[in-house]
């Protein structure tokens, strides 16, 4: 193998230092308008009504849209429950709700007309946090629901669970009583992670024109552009061949894109102009648009003196904010793993997908899992140091193996879990059970390590569609809805190919989405492109092969088994005189030595789970990754320094190490902020700190000192070249192998609260100090 | 209010007509239609819309345009000569020191003014001084590589 497996560098480079890659809000359009919304300061109130006489009368503006503009199209949308309204109804959910937008000339006419749209409305009680959100009593947030209308989520979900809880998951197994009464102990506790920001510099934005009454098109930086394809034009009851959705590059995107979000407004107000329109979001827009679940989780563990898990019970409750988007299937994908990758025979795992009166959540890298993790990470080394056990062992006695039967029912392949654990602790020099004694202090300053393992499922069932194109000169176009967001899908890809076909990667383009062009793909997320797209690439291109060879066997009349395939064309092997050009290869296949050879292919996988019982299969594949971090505490100060951190992915197989380097270099700095100081804060449903100024991203001065990215390689029997997927893996083990390491370091002090913010870890601190002086 | 201004921009003598409350990074993407220049943030943050002005960085997005005037504006555009890339461009290449891209313009013109003032910066220098460009993607590592290489050959 040649162009799988290596350092290819990104075809994307150029583009990219050069400053000509094109973003959407680099382009303009003739005639193009700017958007601008106006959006509800109130976090739950009737929408009692809305004039917009004075803004629509302010010249220079084009088009103002609201509810009433409406009319006859399907004014809801959603990925799993079409809850979310293209423009406030007959009320308003959230703080930013959009009530009304306006497409204006310039950008501040658009802003000064939005200034004069007047709304009167009735506020209604509402509720904020999610435990609370998901009691009867609790105030309403959506008196209908609207079906899905995708039949996967009908099937695979258990939605309309009642008052706010949108939908239930359960999975289990055993008898989880009996567990627990033949437990030696049993630990309790409940574990908090805020919601965060997803953070892509670049905000969100789109573009929309109609071509003619029967066609949009919409410039949009989107990881779905098919799923938005769908969507647009359920909306406005065009058929899918109705909208085009183009995606050029995308400033990072990290789930946050992964769903339509301003797109549908957009399209309203230049159907309305009749004129291209671009909005793009403020930054404190983005902060009202999408974030990450804010999660409860109430975990329960039985184990036995020698640190086998006997029973497990955990209840997670997500908070979706006021619109579902795929928040159902996201607490699906916390729930079967709710118990860790553990061997747990008796477990009953339940998760929540609740309504609150905040703004929209969505899928972030891990989508349910972090939550989860942070939980049963922390309660491992709780266990440990009660039973004075090595963590590192506690874990490695009680992971899943190769062949193991999960909790779904599905036997588990590709299994490398214990390897990423051992290697990732071996990166820091982890000792063993002395890591949970106290160790040297100096001065205030404490040191620790800490562990934490994880494992995920993508999403599953799904399908992802390719075709190939191989031109006459021997250059090959690979059509993919693959959204290259950062993540080096287009290099991955084109190495794909070309390994397929036997080119060199640099004959390879990869197109970016086109829903013109290109065809379906589920999405751009859950680390599923590599398998699902690598395969159905792989496929394409395997098509290609099979087509230039037949017509040389044919013409060289010989077995195609005796052929050799090169850019050039086709020759016999040992025989290099004995070839065709791919030019003479087309004139055997076509009678003429010009036209296009195609290879296309569906990948699907099945699957899925029963919502009844939780069994099927959840996951075309599944991935495992480890976490283990150095740290030093001053206990005075509450301040943590990140002196030394691993992280260990088993990617099946590193199609570019590299890229695999950079995605882990990114969950583990992503998830470093959500562990130490990112955390979204809201005040009765208002943003606290809904700007970049108020809310830190981590910058270079937070990477920390040492960084490991490691990889473990356990072929996957159904992936290209056994490739899984990379991209989400490292991000939920970081924040609990931070906590464990801050325990360790305080002498076995845990925090159940993300962020690990210093005046929570002080906190701590004098609580245990305050116990310690009571128990004298 | 509108002002003529007069400003070097990538090297050529512009005449600009700008509003009194219009920023440098409006006038660059909106009027000189220099895209590679982003913005993420609009307080001046993210340093996505990092640019030099006289040799400096400054975040464009909280200059005034007028305030440019007479001085020397170099945005990523202005970078390359005859189809070269600048090194510091080709440095993030050669290191691959980016993922997404939205903030490489930003942080390779930063580089730019790291390097103008310091040519051989150490580790915790070149993190002080890019502490103000923001990387989601988190690719920090390979662009400290990449300045690492730069100040090793004298760029």
């Amino acid at each position: 193998m040649s162009a799988v497996g290596s350092d290819v560098p990104r075809v994307d480079g150029n583009a990219k230092v050069s400053g000509s890659a094109q973003y959407t809000a680099d382009i303009e359009l003739p005639g193009m308008l700017h958007a601008k919304a106006l959006r509800s300061p109130h976090p739950h109130a009737k929408l009692v009504s809305v004039d917009v006489s004075k803004a629509a009368a302010l010249p220079g503006v084009i088009a103002v849209v609201t509810r009433d503009d409406l009319e006859g199209l399907n004014p809801y949308y959603g990925a799993v429950v079409e809850d979310q309204p293209v423009l406030a109804m007959e009320r308003v959910r959230c703080v930013g709700d959009v009530v009304a937008a306006v497409a204006a000339e310039e950008r501040e006419i658009a802003e000064e007309a939005v200034e004069l749209i007047e709304v009167e409305y009735e506020p209604l009680p509402a509720v904020f946090d999610v435990v609370e959100a998901a009691a009867p009593e609790a105030p309403i947030i959506h008196e209908e629901r609207f079906e899905t209308q995708a039949a996967i989520f009908r099937e695979q979900l258990n939605l309309n669970a009642g008052g706010n809880v949108c939908s239930v998951f359960r999975a289990g197994d055993g008898d989880v009583d009996a567990g627990f009464a033949e437990a030696d102990g049993i630990f309790e506790n409940t574990y908090r992670m805020p919601p965060v920001q997803h953070g892509h510099i670049e905000p969100h934005v789109a573009t929309a024109v109609w071509e003619s009454p029967n066609r949009l098109v919409v410039h949009t930086p989107c990881q779905n552009a098919v799923g938005l394809q769908e969507q647009l034009a359920r909306i406005f009851n065009l058929p899918e061949s109705g909208v085009r959705v183009v995606v050029p590059h995308v400033g990072g995107g990290y789930g946050g894109k992964t769903h339509a979000r301003l797109e549908p407004v957009t399209a309203l107000l230049a159907r309305k102009a009749g004129r291209p329109v671009q909005w793009v979001l403020t930054r404190e827009e983005v902060f009202l648009t999408g974030r990450r679940y804010g999660g409860f989780v109430r975990m329960k563990t039985g184990f036995k003196r020698d640190g086998s898990l006997v029973a497990r019970e955990v209840e997670v409750f997500y908070d979706l904010g006021a619109y579902a988007l795929s928040g159902p299937a996201n607490a699906k994908t916390g729930s079967y793993v709710a118990s860790g990758p553990y061997r747990v025979p008796n477990r009953r795992l339940t998760t929540y997908a609740v309504y609150t009166n905040l703004p929209p959540a969505g899928p972030y890298r891990g989508v349910g899992v972090p939550h989860v993790a942070w939980a049963y990470e922390s309660e491992m080394d709780r266990i440990a140091r009660h039973l004075r056990m090595d963590p590192l062992e506690l874990r490695l006695k009680n992971l899943l193996q190769e062949g193991d039967i999960f909790v779904t029912g599905e036997s588990l392949v590709s299994v490398g879990i214990s390897d990423c654990l051992r290697q990732a602790a071996a990166g820091i020099g982890w000792r063993g059970r002395e890591e949970q004694a106290d160790g040297a202090t100096e001065g205030s300053l404490r040191r620790g390590k800490g562990l934490a393992v994880i494992m995920k499922s993508t999403t599953t069932p799904t399908a992802s569609a390719a075709s190939v194109r191989l031109n006459g000169d021997g250059s090959v176009m690979l059509l993919t809805s693959s959204t290259e967001m950062g993540q080096g899908v287009r290099t991955c890809l084109a190495q794909i190919v070309a390994e397929g076909l036997g080119f060199p990667v640099e004959r390879v383009t990869v197109s970016a989405p086109d829903t013109d062009v290109t065809p379906y793909d589920k999405s751009t997320s859950s680390s599923r492109t590599t398998f699902h797209m690598g395969n159905a690439a792989l496929r394409a291109a395997e098509e290609v092969r099979d087509q230039l060879l037949e017509a040389g066997a044919r013409a060289l009349e010989v077995d195609k088994a005796d052929l050799e395939l090169a850019a050039t064309g086709v020759s016999v092997r040992g025989v290099p005189d004995r070839s065709l050009t791919i030019p003479q290869l087309l004139r055997v296949k076509y009678g003429d030595a010009v036209g296009s050879i195609f290879g296309s292919c569906n990948f699907q996988v099945k699957g899925g789970l029963d919502p009844k019982t939780g069994k099927g299969k959840a996951a075309a594949f599944w991935f495992f990754a480890a976490c283990a971090a150095e740290v030093e505490v001053d206990a005075e100060t509450g301040k943590v320094r990140v002196l030394d951190i691993a992280t260990s992915v088993d990617v099946g197989k590193a199609i570019n190490p590299l890229q695999c380097w950079l995605q882990n270099e990114g969950s583990m700095l992503e998830a470093l902020g959500a562990a130490f100081f990112e955390e979204m804060v809201f005040e009765q449903g208002q943003p606290v700190n809904g700007t970049l100024l108020e809310y830190m991203l981590p910058s270079m001065e937070d990477h920390p000192e040492r960084f490991q990215s490691l990889l473990v390689e356990t072929p996957h029997p159904d992936g290209p070249f056994g490739a899984k997927g990379a991209g989400e893996a490292v991000i939920p083990a970081v924040a609990p192998a931070i906590g464990n390491a801050v325990a360790n370091a305080l002498g076995g002090v845990n925090i159940t609260e993300l962020p690990l913010r210093p005046e929570r870890i002080v906190a701590a601190l004098a609580e245990r100090a305050a116990g310690a002086s009571r128990d004298k | 209010m509108r002002h003529l201004i007069t400003a070097t921009v990538n090297g050529r003598e512009r005449e600009l007509s700008v509003k009194s409350n219009q920023t440098l990074l409006d006038v660059l993407r909106d009027d000189l239609r220099l895209k590679g220049t982003h913005e993420g943030c609009s307080v001046g943050v993210c340093g996505s819309c990092t640019v030099l002005v006289d040799g400096k960085p400054v975040s464009s997005c909280l200059m005034l345009a007028s305030n440019a005037e007479g001085r020397d504006v170099l945005t990523i555009e202005g970078l390359s000569r005859d189809g070269n890339l600048d090194p510091v461009q080709q440095a993030f290449l050669d290191h691959q020191a980016f993922q997404c891209g939205f903030c490489t313009p930003g942080m390779i013109m930063a580089v730019k003014g790291l390097l103008n003032e310091n040519p051989k910066p150490d580790q915790v220098e070149v993190r002080d001084y890019l502490s103000g460009n923001i990387c989601r993607c988190g690719t920090y590592v390979e662009v400290m590589a990449a300045i690492e290489d730069l100040a090793a050959k004298g760029q």
